[in-house]
C-alpha cells in the first residue's frame, strides 16, 4: 500500500477538468492557444501517473499475496461521502490491474493531443473535448465506488459523440448517433445489473454501499442464480464496449467516421473501459455468475478473434481494417479473461495496454497516409514507401507489433493469452492460434499493397494530398509509442509484474494456481 | 372586537403552515386591484414574483432545507409534519416537495412570462393573478387528505389553466389549445369527480386514509371497479398517460409558452400528487392488483411518448410528448409502490420541473432569437448564442438522464427501487432504462442541431443583446446542475415523504 498526503488520484481527474473548462472559456479570438492549455493539462497527469507508477513499481512487495481489492493492494485511496443514504461515496484507488491503463489514459491523451497539434477547425472544443474524455476514462479506471464508475463511465459518451459528430467524415451524423445509442443502451443495462447487486449486497450487508471493496466481499456470497443474473447484465455493458462478436457493428462506424484522434482515444482507451469492467468487476465480484459463463465468454472470444480476423482481409479502407483488428485483437483481452486463471488475468491486462499502444501508432498511421495521399483506399494506393520513407517505416513497426512480432509487446501478451487458454480449455485453441496467422496475413499483406511496389495514388490530381512526411508533432507522438512498444516488448516484467498479484487474487476466487 | 382579533391571530398562528397558499391568495386579489391603477407590465409581474418568493423561502424552511432558525423564523422550522382543517388537510414532507415544486415552477412561468408577453398583450393582470391562483390550487391538491379539498383544488387549479392556455385568444393555436384543454379538462374532472362520488358511496368517507379500511373490505365489488377505473381515466387524463394522452401535445404546443411550463411542470405535477395520495395511501388494500393496470399505463406512456417525439420537427412539440415520456417514468413509482420508488417518483417530480421548465424556456429564448420553433431553427445555435445551446443541451442531456445532472438521480432511484423490488417490476425497470436509451435518439438530435451543424447561410440574424429570459435560464440551469452535484438534502426529503405514504 502506498500513500500520498496529496489527493494525487483526484488530480489526475480534477487538472484536465480545469483544462478542459479553461479551454471552453477562451475567448474565441485566443482559440490556437487552447492546443497549449491542452498540452499543460493533459503533459502534467501523464508526468503525475508515471511518477505515481515508479512509486508503486519502487514500493518493497508484500511478502503474501494481498486479496483482491484489499487495502495492502490498494494505492493512493481517496475516499470522501456524497451521498451516504444511499450509501454512495467519491471513492478512488489504484491497483495494479488498474494502475497501468491510468498512465496509458494519460499517455494517450497527451500524445493525442500532441498528434493533432495543427487541428484549425473548431481548436478550443476540440482539445476541451480531448481532456473531457480523459476525466472520463481515468475515472473509469480508478473509481472504487460502482456508482462512481457509473457516472465516470457515461461522462464518456459526450465528449466521443462531439468528436465523431464534429470532426467525423462524411457519414459522421449516422455513425456517432449510433455509437451514443448503442453503448448507452449497454450502459443502462449494465445499471441495472449494478443495481441489483446493489439491493442483493445491502441486504446482505445490512447497509447500503456501492462501495466496490465491500461488494467484492459480500457478493460472491450471494445465490448463484442471481449472479448468474447479475453478471449477465453487467457483461452486456462491457461486451458491447470492448466490443465483442456480435456486438461490434458500431465500432467500424464510429472509428471510419471519427477524426484520427478520435479513433485513438475510442480504440486505445474507451475498448479498453470494457475489458477493465469485465476483469476488474464483473469476474472477481461474481465468481459464480463468470463461472457459469466461461463457455459464453469462450466462444464469443473465440469468435471475435476469428471473426475480426477475417473481416479484416475483406476491407479496402484501411482504417477500417484497423478498426475490426481491434475487435480481433480484444477478444484475446475476454479469452484471457474466460480461463480465470492468473496468467490469463495478468495477460488480459497486458494485452489491453499493449494494444492501446499498437492501435494508437496504426490510427495515427491512417491518419497520415489519408492526409498525405488524400485516400485511405488500400485499392488506389502503391509504393508509398518511396515517397514517405518515414510514415512508411512507422506503419510497418505498427503492424509487425500488432500482429505479434516476438520482441515487441504484443507478442508477449497473445502468447500467454493463448498459453493460458490452452491449458484452460485443451486443444480447440488451435482456433484462435490460426487466427494469429490471417492477422498476419492481412496486415503484411495491407503494407505490401499500400507501402511497396510501383507508386500510384488513382485519385484525381485535385483530391490528391502533398505526400508529406511526418509533422514534428506527429513524429514525436508516434516516436514516443514506437519506443515504449520497444520497451515493453523487451521488459515485459514492466507491467505484468504490477498486475500478477492482482490476478493472482482474482485467480484465487476460482482455485487457480499462480 | 379585541377577543374576536385575538381569536383570529391565534387562529392564523394555528393554520401557520398554510401561510404559502395564504399569501398566494392574498396577493392574486391584491395584483387584480393593482393593475386597475398599474398599466406598467413589468411592474405587474415583478409583484407576482414576491409572493411567490416569499411561499417559497417558507416552503423550504418548513422541508428543512433552509434552517429558519438563523432567520428568525423558528414558527416555520422544518422539517414540519401537522394536521389542519380538522385533518383535511397536512401540511408533511409529502405535500412540502410538491409546494417547492409549484413554486418553483412558478416562479419560472412569472420570470419568463415578464419578458415574454408584450406590449400587444391585454388583461396581465389578471394572468398573473390566475398563475398565483393556479398555483395555490395546486398546493391545495397536495396537502389534501380528504377528498373535497382535493377535488376543490384540482377545479381551482384546473380553471386558471384554462383561461392562462388560451390567454392569447386572438392567436388561432392558443384558442384552440385553451378550447381544447377546457373540453377535455372538464370532462376528465367529471370522470373524476364521478369516480370518487361512487368510492364515496361504497365507504361512506371522504377521507383519504380512511377510505382504506372500508374499500379493503368492499374490494371487488362492481361498483369499486367502475369507481377505481373513473378514478385512473380521470387522473389519467391529467397526467396526460397513455390513452388519454391525446390533447397534451397540442395544447402544449397551443399556449403560450410560460403557460406551457406551468401546464407541463406544474399542473401535470398536482395530478401525480393526487395520483400517490389516492392510490398509494387511500387503497392500499386495492393496490396490488391496481399495480398491474398502473404498470402497464406507464410503460406504454413511456413507449408512446419517446416514439412519437422522436418524430416531431417542432422542438416545442417534441417537449410535450418527451413530456408524455417522463410521466411515464414517474408512474412506474405507483406501480412498485416501495419505499425507493416513491421516493424516485417524487424526486423525479422536482427534478423534471426544472429540466422541463428550463427546456421550455429555452424554447422560448430560442424563439425570440431567431423566431423559430422548428427544430431547423437550432441550427448551429452553439456560434450564434452559446450560452442558450449550453442551457438548452444541459436541459435535455439531463432528460436524458446522462450522470450527473439532476434527472439522473431520480431515474436512478426510481429504476433502482424497481430493482429493488424485485419480480415483474424488474420489467418495469428495463422498460425505463431502455426508453431512457429511445430518448437519448431525439435529444441529441437537437443537440447535434445546435453544436455540429453550422448555420444556414441564410439564416436570420439573431437579435442583439443579452436574451431576456438569461435570468430565469440560470435559476433552472443551477437547479439541474447543482442538484446533480449534490443531491442529498432532496433526496433525504423524497425518502421521508415516501417513508410516510408506504413503509
Amino acid at each position: 500500500m502506498v500513500e500520498s498526503s496529496l489527493p494525487v488520484l483526484s488530480l489526475l481527474v480534477v487538472l484536465p477538468l480545469a483544462g478542459a473548462i479553461i479551454t471552453f472559456l477562451l475567448p474565441r479570438r485566443l482559440a490556437v492557444a487552447s492546443r497549449w492549455v491542452a498540452l499543460v493539462f493533459s503533459l502534467v497527469p501523464l508526468l503525475l501517473s508515471l511518477y505515481l507508477y515508479v512509486l508503486v513499481w519502487t514500493a518493497p512487495a508484500p511478502t503474501a499475496t494481498p486479496g483482491y481489492l484489499s487495502a495492502e493492494s490498494l494505492h493512493f485511496e481517496e475516499d470522501f461521502e456524497w451521498v451516504p443514504s444511499l450509501g454512495i461515496s467519491y471513492t478512488l484507488g489504484v491497483d495494479g490491474m488498474s494502475l497501468p491503463l491510468v498512465f496509458l489514459t494519460a499517455l494517450l491523451s497527451c500524445l493525442a493531443i500532441v498528434f493533432s497539434w495543427s487541428e484549425s477547425r473548431r481548436p478550443k472544443e476540440y482539445f476541451g473535448l480531448m481532456l473531457v474524455m480523459e476525466v472520463g476514462v481515468a475515472g473509469v479506471f480508478m473509481a472504487l465506488d460502482f456508482f462512481l464508475f457509473y457516472i465516470f463511465w457515461e461522462v464518456v459518451l459526450i465528449p466521443m459523440y462531439f468528436l465523431i459528430g464534429i470532426w467525423g467524415g462524411p457519414r459522421k451524423d449516422y455513425s456517432a448517433i449510433k455509437f451514443f445509442i448503442y453503448t448507452h443502451v449497454a450502459s443502462v443495462v449494465m445499471l441495472l445489473g449494478i443495481m441489483g447487486l446493489y439491493f442483493q449486497c445491502r441486504d446482505a450487508l445490512g447497509h447500503a454501499t456501492f462501495s466496490m471493496v465491500e461488494m467484492a466481499k459480500v457478493a460472491p456470497t450471494l445465490a448463484p442464480g442471481f449472479q448468474c443474473a447479475a453478471f449477465a447484465a453487467l457483461f452486456f455493458g462491457f461486451a458491447v464496449k470492448m466490443p465483442s462478436v456480435p456486438f461490434h457493428t458500431w465500432l467500424p462506424d464510429a472509428h471510419v467516421e471519427a477524426p484520427t484522434a478520435g479513433s485513438v482515444l475510442l480504440a486505445g482507451l474507451l475498448l479498453k473501459m470494457g475489458g477493465y469492467g469485465l476483469l476488474r468487476v464483473a469476474i472477481p465480484v461474481l465468481p459464480a455468475g463468470a463461472e457459469a459463463a466461461v463457455p459464453v465468454m469462450v466462444v464469443l472470444a473465440v469468435a471475435s478473434i476469428f471473426y475480426g480476423a477475417l473481416l479484416c482481409i475483406a476491407q479496402n479502407d484501411l482504417k477500417k481494417m484497423v478498426a475490426y483488428s481491434s475487435i480481433s485483437h480484444m477478444g484475446f483481452v475476454m479469452l484471457g479473461a474466460a480461463t480465470l486463471s492468473p496468467i490469463g488475468i495478468s495477460a488480459g491486462v497486458f494485452q489491453m495496454f499493449n494494444h492501446g499502444l499498437v492501435t494508437a501508432v496504426l490510427f495515427m498511421m491512417c491518419g497520415v497516409f489519408h492526409h498525405s495521399a488524400g485516400t485511405r483506399e488500400i485499392g488506389r494506393l502503391g509504393g508509398l514507401a518511396g515517397k514517405v520513407p518515414v510514415a512508411a517505416t512507422v506503419f510497418l513497426v505498427g503492424s509487425l507489433a500488432s500482429l505479434g512480432l516476438p520482441g515487441l509487446c504484443s507478442f508477449i501478451s497473445e502468447f500467454l493469452v493463448i498459453y493460458s487458454a490452452f491449458v484452460s480449455f485443451g486443444a480447440w485453441m488451435w482456433i484462435p492460434v490460426s487466427a494469429v496467422v490471417l492477422t498476419a496475413a492481412y496486415y503484411l499483406w495491407a503494407a505490401q499493397r499500400v507501402l511497396f511496389g510501383k507508386f500510384r495514388v488513382d485519385l484525381p490530381e485535385s483530391e490528391r494530398g502533398r505526400l508529406e512526411d511526418l509533422h514534428i508533432s506527429e513524429a514525436v507522438a508516434l516516436g514516443v509509442l514506437i519506443a515504449l512498444i520497444v520497451l515493453f516488448g523487451l521488459f515485459p516484467s514492466a507491467v505484468l509484474d504490477m498486475v500478477n498479484p492482482v490476478s493472482a487474487a482474482v485467480g484465487g476466487l476460482f482455485g487457480g494456481v499462480g | 372586537m379585541a377577543a374576536g382579533f385575538g381569536e383570529l391571530l391565534q387562529l392564523l398562528a394555528d393554520n401557520r403552515h398554510l401561510a404559502p397558499e395564504l399569501i398566494l391568495a392574498v396577493f392574486a386579489l391584491l395584483i387584480l386591484g393593482l393593475s386597475l391603477l398599474v398599466r406598467d407590465r413589468r411592474v405587474l409581474g415583478w409583484f407576482a414574483v414576491l409572493p411567490l418568493l416569499l411561499s417559497l423561502f417558507l416552503v423550504a424552511g418548513m422541508m428543512g432545507l433552509l434552517d429558519m432558525r438563523l432567520v428568525g423564523f423558528s414558527a416555520f422550522a422544518g422539517p414540519v409534519n401537522s394536521a389542519l382543517a380538522g385533518g383535511a388537510l397536512a401540511v408533511d414532507s409529502f405535500s412540502l416537495i410538491f409546494k417547492f415544486v409549484f413554486l418553483s415552477v412558478a416562479l419560472l412561468v412569472v420570470g419568463t412570462s415578464i419578458s415574454f408577453l408584450s406590449q400587444k398583450d391585454r388583461h396581465v393582470g389578471e394572468y398573473y393573478a390566475l398563475i398565483l391562483l393556479a398555483t395555490m390550487g395546486m398546493m391545495v391538491v397536495a396537502s389534501s387528505q380528504n377528498l373535497v379539498p382535493l377535488f376543490v383544488g384540482i377545479e381551482i387549479a384546473s380553471l386558471s389553466t384554462y383561461a392562462l392556455a388560451a390567454f392569447r385568444k386572438r392567436d388561432i393555436l392558443s384558442a384552440e389549445a385553451g378550447m381544447k384543454y377546457f373540453i377535455i379538462g372538464a370532462t376528465s374532472s367529471a370522470v373524476l369527480l364521478y369516480g370518487m362520488s361512487i368510492l364515496y358511496g361504497i365507504s361512506g368517507t371522504l377521507d383519504i386514509g380512511l377510505l382504506s379500511r372500508r374499500v379493503g373490505e368492499a374490494a371487488w365489488e362492481p361498483a369499486t371497479i367502475v369507481g377505481l377505473s373513473m378514478l385512473i381515466g380521470g387522473l389519467g387524463f391529467k397526467m396526460a398517460a397513455v390513452p388519454f394522452h391525446m390533447w397534451a401535445p397540442d395544447v402544449y404546443e397551443g399556449s403560450p409558452t410560460p403557460v406551457t411550463v406551468l401546464l407541463a411542470a406544474g399542473s401535470k405535477k398536482m395530478a401525480f400528487a393526487a395520483a400517490f395520495k389516492l392510490f398509494l395511501v387511500g387503497l392500499v388494500a386495492a393496490r396490488a392488483d391496481l399495480s398491474f393496470a398502473l404498470g402497464i399505463v406507464a410503460v406504454l406512456t413511456m413507449t408512446v411518448g419517446n416514439i412519437v417525439a422522436i418524430s416531431q420537427t417542432s422542438v416545442k412539440r417534441m417537449l410535450a410528448y418527451s413530456s408524455i415520456a417522463q410521466s411515464g417514468y414517474i408512474l412506474i413509482a405507483l406501480a412498485v409502490a416501495t419505499k425507493t420508488a416513491v421516493a424516485g417518483g417524487l424526486l423525479h417530480v422536482v427534478m423534471h420541473a426544472f429540466m422541463k421548465g428550463g427546456a421550455f424556456i429555452a424554447v422560448a429564448a430560442v424563439a425570440w432569437l431567431v423566431s423559430s420553433e422548428r427544430l431547423s431553427g437550432y441550427k448551429g445555435l452553439s456560434r450564434r448564442s452559446p450560452f442558450l445551446a449550453f442551457c438548452m443541451a444541459v436541459f435535455l442531456l439531463a432528460l436524458a438522464g446522462i450522470p450527473p445532472l439532476s434527472g439522473f438521480w431520480s431515474k436512478f432511484v426510481l429504476f433502482s427501487g424497481a430493482v429493488g423490488a424485485g419480480d415483474w417490476f424488474v420489467w418495469l425497470a428495463l422498460a425505463g432504462v431502455l426508453n431512457s436509451a429511445l430518448s437519448l435518439y431525439y435529444y441529441a438530435r437537437v443537440i447535434k442541431y445546435m453544436y455540429v451543424d453550422d448555420p444556414p447561410a441564410d439564416a436570420p440574424p439573431v437579435r442583439p443583446g443579452p436574451s431576456p429570459y438569461t435570468a430565469v435560464l440560470v435559476i433552472a440551469l443551477a437547479a439541474t446542475i447543482l442538484i446533480g452535484l449534490y443531491p442529498q438534502p432532496f433526496i433525504d426529503v423524497a425518502m421521508t415523504a415516501a417513508g410516510s405514504l408506504v413503509p
